[in-house]
């Protein structure tokens, strides 16, 4: 994930905690880590942003090993950079599957002349997509998106019409949009994935979208549950 | 002589701050900790008194222009300043930043795929 700015346009303040394990990468989210745990900070989960500290922004790999953290008497501490705004912004790759391949994209198979469904191959119900995002990557509305308002098999509802869609045509949806909150992670913790039902995961709320292709399109998130607001 | 005892209400931003690192550790020389930390690739904060004496280049470090200052503890003088300059190593720039230019370039690339027809 990228630092992409604060709500409050002030400047980012970077602190440094002490880390509880090897094998931190910057762009991870970080917690206030748990009772008995060695350091002040652990990493978030695919699932969880609770008591979040912020974005990472240190290095703790040099060729595939952890080169600071250590328990042995003598050895120097590890302590890692973190951005700690919390109303901070953060954007993070839309990606689709737990290893965060590009997002899966789907090609009409039954046209709608009043384009008010999309009906593709794949599932949209299970996970549900109902709430979430389309959009078409080719054919007649190519570049456009609208909210999807329900959801039944592989058709997905919309409400705002988009033109008419024709079989072939190819497009993406994903179970995010703007002002729902919970997405999951994938298991490198950097990456948003598309294919999850949607208001899963960890607490993080979506405030933009950039709406690319299926390797480009990102994702706009505050996080929700921030150590420093006063409720958490 | 009576004290009077005023029981402290910690706050978990209160034990944050007290747990906060130091930083460089009293007599090592600023410029022997910074080479260190660079040599880690770690995001590396300097006051405005001590950012003239590093060069970013020299160690394939980025300053951050977009957001050209930042609340920080300097690295070099360890003070806390709210005018920091920040420095990320280069090849790890694009894991937690990117700049405009970047997400401008991208819509142009955005825009031209369309009227390819192909997003």
């Amino acid at each position: 994930m990228q630092y992409l700015g604060n709500f409050s346009s002030s400047s980012p303040v970077i602190k440094k905690y002490k880390a509880s394990a090897t094998g931190y990468v910057q762009g991870i989210v970080m917690l206030r880590s748990a009772g008995n745990a060695s350091g002040q900070m652990s990493t978030s989960t695919t699932t969880s942003f609770a008591d979040a500290l912020g974005l990472l922004a240190d290095n703790g790999n040099n060729a595939g090993s952890s080169i600071t953290y250590s328990t042995t008497q003598g050895d120097p501490e590890a302590v890692f950079g973190v951005i700690v705004n919390p109303d901070q912004i953060l954007r993070a790759l839309m990606v689709t599957g737990a290893t965060g391949t590009s997002i899966t994209s789907d090609t009409i198979v039954t046209a709608a002349s009043n384009g008010l469904t999309a009906v593709g191959a794949s599932s949209v119900a299970s996970p549900d997509m109902d709430e979430g995002i389309l959009w078409y990557l080719s054919g007649s509305n190519v570049g456009k998106s609208r909210k999807i308002t329900s959801t039944s098999s592989v058709t997905a509802t919309v409400i705002v019409p988009f033109g008419a869609n024709a079989v072939g045509d190819t497009y993406c949806y994903a179970g995010v949009n703007i002002g729902l909150t919970g997405v999951t992670l994938t298991t490198d913790l950097l990456k948003v994935r598309t294919d999850i039902a949607v208001s899963t995961g960890a607490s993080a709320t979506c405030i933009d979208m950039e709406l690319n292709g299926v390797s480009d399109s990102y994702v706009h998130l505050v996080l929700n549950d921030h150590v420093m607001k006063v409720a958490t | 002589m009576a004290e009077i005892l005023v029981k402290q209400t910690w706050t978990k931003q209160d034990v944050l701050k007290a747990a906060e690192a130091g930083g460089k550790k009293r007599g090592r020389a600023a410029g022997g900790w910074i080479a260190d930390i660079a040599a880690q690739k770690k995001v590396i904060t300097l006051c405005p008194e001590c950012t003239h004496k590093f060069n970013p280049a020299k160690v394939s470090y980025r300053r951050e222009k977009e957001f050209p200052v930042c609340q920080a503890t300097c690295d070099g003088c360890s003070t806390f300043d709210d005018k920091c300059s920040w420095y990320i190593y280069d090849e790890l720039y694009t894991s937690i930043r990117s700049t405009s230019e970047e997400r401008r370039a991208l819509q142009r690339s955005r825009e031209l795929r369309i009227k390819r027809g192909f997003l």
